[in-house]
């Protein structure tokens, strides 16, 4: 009971403020399944964040790639898809507000990228630790 | 009296005359629109799932710009996991109203007027399914005088990018007569 309660807290004590709902609800559920999969886990990271957005992977396309590679290091300003040159709106909710508020929209792009980045899925604590990564990011 | 019987006629004359040339303009502006409209251009996208989820990427290419077949390949699942390099794999609900969007407007489909469209339909020989226009011999032939470092230059960086010189791509329209390459201004055959 007291570790069922642990879980539920955690995120909102961590980055209630920043989050609306339907998306504390998706990183509660991030933070039980990386329990689930690392049973050390203590809740997510900016740091280890941080880490896994700013490395260079080879990614799917057999070459050096990091998230930076698009969305820049400065999550406030646009980002441009490095294939197509296509503009992409800032990540930083800080800029954008639309940003990291629809759960179905964050797991797409979450699945893609960890994609083209890494060449496989994310795990749940790469994800949640992603995400409080790109929401405090000054 | 006689004066104003002459004014009369001529008044009328003016009128008739008028309506005519009207008439005719009306006329001529439906020939252009024909000559420089539908021969040169497509039916705009008109889908928001289609803009958020495909055109958030890369330019939205218009369905009337590839045979169904093309489509319905270029959106199975496994092709989406690979999609020009990229993973683009979709919901199976939003992938399912995608097709359905992308056939249902497709370059061959019964209800899509525009004859650019047609033209590309008839174009692509019947054993062939490319899955992008950039990929076809109708295409190449029309984009094969561009020199390299136009398309190369990183305002553009592909042959895919339309909307990087075709300034009306986002309307569907691609005529001649508005195409601006970057640093290089307007682009005369």
């Amino acid at each position: 009971m007291k570790k069922v309660l642990w879980l539920f807290l955690l995120p909102l004590v961590l980055f209630g403020a920043d989050l609306n709902p339907q998306m504390q609800k998706y990183m509660e559920e991030l933070a039980k399944q990386a329990k689930q999969e690392n049973p050390d886990f203590k809740g997510f990271d900016y740091k280890r964040g941080e880490k896994i957005f700013t490395s260079t992977h080879i990614g799917k396309r057999g070459k050096p790639i990091s998230c930076v590679s698009c969305h820049t290091s400065d999550l406030t300003k646009e980002g441009k898809n490095i294939n197509t040159g296509k503009v992409l709106p800032p990540l930083s909710p800080q800029a954008n507000p639309k940003s990291i508020t629809k759960v179905k929209k964050v797991k797409k792009w979450l699945k893609r990228n960890f994609k083209d980045v890494y060449n496989r899925v994310g795990t749940a604590q790469e994800k949640g630790d992603a995400i409080v990564y790109i929401v405090n990011k000054k | 009296m006689k004066k104003m019987k002459i004014f009369t006629i001529l008044a009328l004359v003016g009128v008739a005359f008028a309506t005519f040339s009207m008439a005719d303009s009306d006329e001529y502006s439906k020939k252009s629109y024909k000559k420089y409209g539908s021969k040169y251009s497509v039916a705009p996208v008109n889908n928001k799932l289609y803009e958020d989820e495909c055109a958030s990427c890369h330019f939205g290419y218009q369905p009337g710009l590839l045979p169904k077949r093309s489509w319905v390949k270029l959106m199975e699942p496994r092709e989406l996991e690979n999609h020009f390099g990229d993973d683009a794999t979709l919901e199976e609900e939003d992938r399912l109203t995608l097709l359905g969007y992308l056939t249902a407007n497709a370059a061959d489909s019964k209800y899509n007027n525009s004859r650019l469209s047609k033209e590309i339909a008839r174009e692509i020989p019947r054993g062939l399914t490319p899955i992008a226009l950039s990929q076809t011999r109708y295409f190449k032939h029309d984009h094969d005088e561009i020199p390299k470092r136009f398309i190369e230059q990183k305002e553009v960086k592909s042959i895919a990018n339309c909307a990087a010189c075709h300034t009306t791509a986002q309307k569907g329209y691609y005529g001649e007569r508005d195409i601006v390459i970057p640093n290089y201004g307007r682009w005369d055959d």
